[in-house]
């Protein structure tokens, strides 16, 4: 998946200004940047969510908007920040919704072994007969996990997975984040805040500042003090734990 | 999937059918005199159509409209669409003129209003959506200005009218259910045979409509599309509702959430029948003490008006979230 020369305008006000990059396969990229700096508008563009004034999305050798929307589905799947669904749902019936792309309304034999997979890879079996809204933030962002898991995509974007969550339901959705690359092969693109998660857990990393990318790299070559004070404007100190570059900022 | 909640609701629904035909019954029958027998059915049977036609227009267009709009205390007459309707029908009176066939023949002057409700609601409709982004607070602030614009345009219409042309209007002008407009039975079937059949496969896919528009974008589904097709789906609906019953306004917010609450459930198939179900029930059983027990004293609308204001203000106290 490559994009090229995205632009995006509101108002006037260009927010993509020319943004080009490719996205690793099987790995995990995050993209990083303080507010307003693109990062949720490009990846709404590389969803299909949002419309683009200009550029390409390369996906698989043909551009995103030439794709059957049916069949994207099947390679790619979004779950954005917005999940308020006003429906009496049930764990395992949202799960199965993954499952639409393939069969439509009518579920297989096939699609309840998938379901039944994907819950047991989220450890959500005991719940799955729960309401989504009777369910904790972090256990409501588990469901949606599974049902990702269930639509069996190779690619998966999250847009800030980890909004809302306490520390504790944070981290793990971060390593529900690796899993999904080294366990299943998925490649994963997120959105994120906080730069040590993306440190931490992600291969690489794109740093978009108004608009434009600041920085794109593996995660030791974005990870400096140099690029992160000029993208976040703060004074950055860089450790290191378990190999890996964290940021102390103040 | 057969669930248990699944297989409890069938149960629901098939009582429900049950009721409807009992009390559809019972309005047939009550204190009929049988020397008048054929008399008064011809009076009844038009009347318990016309009830029916009704109860499914308002109770299937209020869960579809809905889950379009993704809340489930905002329906389509609490935005205005039935004045709307009421509206264009006494424009085009007043631009034709009594003695048009516009204004004689009912089934022309329900085409012509069909046509431009679909028109004018899919614009407006279309234009507020858009421009609020689905905010719900200021859809339906905008909807109850607009109702209010309507219907104050409708009675300036009314006014400048002369006065004979508006007295013999009077009764035709606006259908309610002293005076339901039965001339149009077959038309407002056909219309709405059509639009479930035009619409089947949208209908289908709103299941995962109501998962919100990122979500369907995700599962494969042309969002913009299906939810431009449904609203104009619903225009029409609620058209067919007011132009055989006249406007009642709540009756949809009451059959909708009365049908959520009871089956509990995402599945439109189940929800829009109970919806459906509870709309004739509410109606029909409604008209039968309005007749019976108050001697037209009270028309049922008032009833209705009342009963789902207070349901109005019962879902805005205890919804979590609005």
């Amino acid at each position: 998946m490559k994009v090229t020369e995205l632009t995006k305008r509101y108002d006037g006000k260009t927010v993509v200004n020319g943004v080009s990059f490719e996205i690793p396969r099987g790995k995990v990229l995050s993209l990083i940047g303080p507010n307003g700096a693109g990062k949720s508008t490009v990846m709404g563009i590389i969803s299909r969510l949002i419309a683009r004034d200009n550029g390409l999305v390369d996906f698989e050798g043909q551009d995103i908007s030439k794709w059957k929307s049916k069949e994207l589905s099947k390679r790619l799947a979004i779950l954005t920040q917005s999940n308020q669904i006003q429906m009496k749902l049930t764990v395992r019936e949202l799960v199965t919704f993954g499952r639409f792309p393939y069969s439509g309304g009518h579920t297989t034999a096939e699609d309840k072994a998938i379901v039944d997979q994907a819950l047991a890879y989220m450890e959500l079996e005991e719940f799955q007969d729960r309401f989504i809204d009777e369910l904790s933030g972090g256990q409501r962002q588990r469901a949606m996990i599974a049902m990702v898991i269930a639509q069996d995509t190779e690619y998966v974007l999250l847009d800030e997975p980890t909004n809302n969550l306490d520390i504790y339901h944070a981290t793990n959705m971060m390593k529900i984040v690796r899993r999904l690359c080294d366990e299943l092969g998925k490649t994963v693109i997120l959105v994120l805040h906080e730069i040590n998660y993306a440190a931490f857990y992600s291969d690489y990393i794109c740093a978009f500042v108004d608009g434009e990318i600041a920085s794109f790299g593996t995660v030791k070559e974005v990870m400096t003090q140099e690029t992160l004070s000029r993208i976040y404007k703060v004074d950055f100190e860089i450790m290191e734990i378990e190999g890996k570059p964290l940021s102390i900022y103040y | 999937m057969k669930t248990a909640n699944h297989r409890a609701n069938v149960r629901k629904l098939i009582i429900m059918a049950v009721v409807v035909l009992l009390v559809a019954a019972a309005y047939l029958l009550v204190e009929v005199n049988p020397k008048y027998f054929s008399f008064v059915m011809s009076l009844r049977i038009p009347k318990l159509i016309v009830m029916l036609i009704a109860a499914f227009a308002i109770g299937g267009a209020s869960i579809v409209f809905q889950s379009v709009i993704n809340n489930t205390i905002v329906t389509p007459c609490l935005l205005g669409m039935n004045s709307l309707y009421t509206l264009i029908h006494t424009a085009v009176v007043f631009a034709a003129g009594s003695g048009s066939i516009l204004a004689v023949n009912a089934n022309v002057s329900f085409a012509v209003d069909l046509v431009i409700m679909g028109v004018a609601a899919t614009l407006i409709y279309g234009y507020l959506f858009k421009k609020t982004n689905h905010n719900v607070l200021y859809v339906l602030l905008i909807g109850t200005v607009l109702t209010s614009l309507f219907g104050s345009i409708q009675s300036t219409l009314t006014r400048v009218m002369d006065p004979n042309e508006y007295d013999t209007l009077l009764t035709t002008l606006v259908a309610s259910f002293s005076n339901v407009n039965s001339e149009i039975i077959i038309f407002s079937l056909v219309v709405l045979a059509v639009i479930i059949f035009v619409l089947r496969k949208d209908l289908a896919l709103l299941d995962v409509l109501t998962l919100g528009k990122a979500q369907a974008i995700n599962l494969g589904v042309d969002y913009d599309r299906s939810i431009r097709r449904l609203l104009l789906g619903v225009t029409l609906a609620i058209a067919v509702a007011t132009a055989v019953v006249g406007p009642i306004s709540f009756m949809g917010l009451i059959v909708a959430n009365l049908s959520r609450q009871l089956l509990k459930t995402y599945r439109h198939s189940q929800l829009i029948l109970g919806s459906v179900f509870f709309g004739m029930i509410t109606l029909v059983a409604g008209q039968l003490i309005v007749e019976h027990v108050y001697s037209y004293s009270i028309p049922i609308s008032v009833f209705i008006t009342v009963g789902g204001g207070i349901y109005f203000l019962y879902l805005l106290l205890t919804k979590r979230r609005i």
